[in-house]
């Protein structure tokens, strides 16, 4: 069974310029046993992997989109918390999918579909009032996975890079015992073909919050994108992965472009209307000439489809008339 | 007695004047002294040259409406709560004891979490009614209405909106607009602008200035309903439409900020500490105090971890409850 | 000052009748008591007088004129009721407390009462409470907080005064003052009617008494003459006879058990 990898393409929303469209290597043979038991130390916890997992519950649309670029589509036996759609070029993998909830799952649901794998995008359903508790769901025979970039528990984490984004994808690659080097090295092609700016334009990462904004801060994805795409975000200097940031140091600031992160509930389209509306914020500069990117919200989380994002916030950028 | 009555008015309205004009000063974006005052004074028609357009916005639709809404709001929350102190003969009332703030509560984050974040204050000061109306209901049925029986019939409402709220915010709140949740249960002034300013100051015009004059009828109170109505107050009415006007006024500003707490709890004991309990003068100087409190609160929620942002509800938990209990354990050795 | 004629007072409480269609006169500048068994209805009379008990039926005249219809400020200004275990926790003075009695002349949002000053002074030296007037009261006595409270009841500046039970709780040399500001008061002109649980106090001291007994007016008129022993009996089943306090010279009502 092979999948294709189809080019990576953000959903155009609004002033999204252009995609970067790598040609798609067919991916190898996937074999379920051989190769001895994995171990890998998942945000302090050692999981041991027999044989590399055949029913997946993936939670959060970077664990599903990452199983989906990995050709594992078919092993996937539930999906929760979707942030959004994912790309096109999956949307027929997607569409069988069985989605558990929309929202974090219970136990009881993920049990019911007897998984021996839950991989996770964010810790926190790793709660008994969400998918269970690891130990738990590890003395039932189901192994857990953390997104070892949204890892909390076991400290602050180190500025993020791409190399952590392509050893996350070499250490899931391992576990199913697949080859990953396809996928890295198409990655690795698109990001090498991103002529970052070289403007030293400045941006907001704009994610959510009317009264109080929160934005991409100085450690996380939203930092790493907009970093290679050639712009220096305002809240670099800030050691977080995302923050609150008053709006009043965001009008001093004055960004040259902002990045609106696009969600149901928060859509982008919603943003500009408050940044029009509020006077404070109608006479910044990206406000008044309309520069605007637009990121969905899967695509703004480390994963997959970060070299998209900051492909498609470069090429955007080219666009904007600015000295 | 009367000399230091005028003399610690005169203070506090010096202070609150000052503490507006030195707050509006202070902010993340460093911008001088002279730019802050021709931005204003432009704005207000004087023929100066105004600063930058940003620098402009900054101080006329960000800092100055913020902390105007913030000055009545404080006095507007310290007068509710210096009433319902009086009202319900218990010094540890505040105004969110009649369901308000859960009501309000309620309101809002439903309104926020369907993304029709634009009638926020009106679903929030609704909620607030609401919320008044069913408390005043349940305390009617079955019996006379006593303080007593009004603040747990409050008690009951607070609890069943509180579990509504949570209700909706697990049911319906996807990735992280839980923070604005979490931001308006705390108490924010970050979203006042002048709309909110309008509000806030309609609501303290229109109903918190005659509230000051309550003070003969809320003083008349101090032994308890027989008392009262052997000085010829009307307790039932009287009692009602304080309650009422009370809940209106802590209604529209907690639609406005969210519900702040502490202030209305706290400030009026600090006040009666300086002047002692008679009404006339506490709702007065309590309304300055409170403004000038919650301008600083708001002032250290916006700078203390420039540039990020706490709800300023934060800051008035952690100064107020030290002081409430302090007040407590002073109490108690009085007693 | 004009006498208080109560005519066909009844105040109920759901099923239960309280006070009973009564009616009795207290003479104009003397101390009426009312007397009787716990749970006799006194309270609720004197509260019912006062107008804060809401009455099914009856009237209190004064010079013809009803004093039940009239509104409450008003009446407040003619009659003042000191109630029974009144108490605040706010830590107000002596003066504030009196000041309160003044709340009925006052304009509604307080103020335009420009004797004020003078009239809460007066009242608190009639009371002999002056030392009291900067004092917390939540620091006084029994006996010290009452005279306070009598001083409040006075700066209403009322024709009669009410008072529920003004002995209570009081050890007798406390006792023994009250009643001497009584009479000190009705000596002023103020109609006094004050429900007094100590039988041998009022019979003391009160001019004129009237014998409640489950919500019945079972005799009233002057002291002597009305509280016969074969009342006492009938009432508070006691024996009773009259004599006279060596120390005092008053009359005295001596009372053993049958």
């Amino acid at each position: 069974m092979a999948s294709r990898l189809a080019p990576l393409a953000l959903v155009p929303l609004l002033l999204l310029a252009g995609c970067a469209a790598a040609p798609a290597p067919a991916a190898s043979e996937i074999p379920t046993t051989g190769g001895g038991p994995v171990t890998v130390t998942n945000c302090g916890v050692e999981v041991t992997f027999d044989d590399a997992p055949e029913r997946v519950v993936a939670i959060k649309s970077t664990s599903i989109e990452l199983l989906l670029a990995l050709g594992l589509g078919d092993r996937i036996v539930g999906t929760a918390f979707a942030d959004g759609p994912v790309p096109e070029q999956w949307a027929d993998a997607a569409a069988d999918l069985h989605e558990v909830s929309a929202f974090m799952p219970n136990e009881e649901s993920v049990l019911e579909l007897e998984p021996d794998l839950v991989y996770s995008g964010w810790e926190s359903a790793f709660a008994a009032d969400a998918a269970g508790e690891r130990d738990e769901l590890s003395a039932l025979g189901i192994q857990s996975y953390v997104q070892p970039a949204a890892c909390r528990s076991t400290g602050p984490l180190p500025k993020l890079t791409f190399d952590e984004i392509f050893t996350e994808i070499r250490e899931l690659a391992a576990i199913f015992r697949i080859d990953p080097e396809p996928l890295v090295e198409a990655q690795t092609a698109q990001l090498d073909a991103i002529e970052p700016d070289t403007r030293g334009l400045t941006a907001l990462w704009y994610s959510s919050g009317t009264d109080i904004p929160y934005v991409g801060a100085g450690t996380g994805a939203p930092e790493l994108v907009l970093e290679t795409a050639g712009l220096t975000n305002i809240a670099a200097d800030i050691d977080e992965t995302w923050t609150s940031l008053g709006w009043e140091a965001i009008v001093a600031a004055d960004p040259d472009v902002i990045v609106l992160v696009d969600a149901d509930w928060n859509t982008a389209a919603d943003k500009i209307a408050l940044l029009e509306s509020n006077p404070a914020t109608a006479s910044l500069s990206a406000v008044q000439n309309q520069r605007y990117i637009t990121i969905p919200f899967p695509a703004g989380e480390a994963g997959v489809r970060s070299v998209d994002a900051a492909a498609a916030i470069a090429a955007a950028v080219a666009e904007f008339d600015l000295p | 007695m009367i000399a230091r009555r005028w003399i610690v008015t005169g203070v506090l309205v010096l202070a609150l004047v000052l503490s507006i004009l030195a707050a509006v000063t202070i902010g993340s974006a460093q911008i001088p002294l002279g730019d802050v005052v021709a931005s204003i004074l432009g704005h207000l028609g004087a023929p100066v040259a105004t600063p930058d357009p940003l620098r402009d916005a900054i101080v006329w639709e960000l800092r100055l409406p913020r902390v105007i809404t913030a000055a009545l709001v404080g006095a507007g929350l310290a007068i509710s709560g210096a009433i319902m102190q009086s009202i319900i003969r218990n010094q540890l009332a505040d105004p969110y004891l009649l369901g308000l703030s859960s009501g309000a509560s309620l309101g809002a984050v439903s309104v926020l979490l369907l993304g029709v974040a634009f009638v926020l204050p009106v679903a929030a000061f609704a909620g607030a009614v609401l919320a008044l109306i069913a408390t005043l209901a349940l305390a009617r049925a079955g019996g006379p209405v006593t303080p007593s029986r009004t603040v747990l019939a409050g008690v009951a409402v607070s609890s069943l909106a509180g579990a509504l709220t949570s209700f909706v915010i697990f049911w319906t709140a996807q990735g992280d607009s839980y923070r604005d949740v979490l931001s308006w249960l705390l108490g924010s002034l970050a979203g006042a602008r002048w709309p909110a300013v309008t509000i806030a100051g309609i609501a303290l015009l229109v109903v918190g200035v005659p509230l000051l004059f309550s003070g003969r009828l809320l003083d008349g109170f101090a032994f308890g309903d027989t008392s009262a109505a052997g000085l010829g107050i009307n307790v039932q009415s009287t009692r009602w439409m304080l309650l009422t006007a009370t809940a209106l006024l802590t209604g529209a500003m907690v639609s406005v900020s969210g519900a702040i707490g502490f202030i209305g709890l706290v400030v009026p004991h600090a006040v009666r500490l300086v002047v002692g309990p008679g009404n006339r003068i506490l709702l007065p100087l309590a309304a300055l105090a409170g403004g000038i409190f919650l301008v600083w609160a708001d002032t250290l929620a916006r700078t203390a971890f420039d540039p990020r942002e706490l709800p300023v509800g934060i800051i008035t938990a952690l100064v107020g409850a030290p002081v409430f209990a302090a007040l407590l354990l002073r109490r108690r050795r009085v007693a | 000052m004009s006498a208080i004629e109560v005519r066909s007072v009844t105040v109920r409480a759901g099923e239960k009748t309280l006070v009973d269609d009564v009616g009795f006169d207290a003479p104009s500048g003397e101390f009426t008591a009312l007397v009787g068994p716990n749970g006799a209805g006194k309270s609720t009379l004197l509260r019912a007088i006062a107008g804060i008990e809401h009455a099914a039926s009856g009237i209190v005249l004064q010079d013809g004129a009803d004093l039940l219809a009239l509104p409450r400020r008003a009446r407040a200004r003619k009659l003042a009721l000191v109630e029974q275990d009144a108490a605040t926790e706010l830590p107000l003075t002596g003066s504030d407390v009196v000041r309160l009695g003044r709340s009925p002349h006052e304009s509604i949002i307080g103020g335009g009462d420009p004797d004020a000053e003078g009239i809460v002074a007066d009242a608190l030296e009639r009371t002999g409470a002056t030392a009291f007037a900067d004092r917390d009261i939540t620091t006084l006595s029994g006996g010290e907080r009452q005279r306070v409270l009598i001083a409040r009841a006075l700066a209403q500046q009322p024709q009669v005064l009410l008072l529920d039970e003004p002995t209570n709780h009081l050890d007798l040399a406390a006792q023994l003052d009250v009643v001497t500001l009584i009479e000190n008061v009705t000596a002023a002109g103020v109609t006094v009617i004050a429900a007094i649980h100590d039988l041998s106090i009022a019979a003391a001291h009160a001019d004129a008494v009237v014998v409640l007994a489950e919500g019945r007016v079972a005799a009233s008129g002057p002291t002597e003459p009305t509280l016969t022993p074969e009342l006492i009996g009938d009432v508070f089943g006691v024996s009773a006879q009259w004599t006279r306090n060596p120390l005092t010279g008053r009359p005295l009502l001596a009372v053993a058990s049958r």
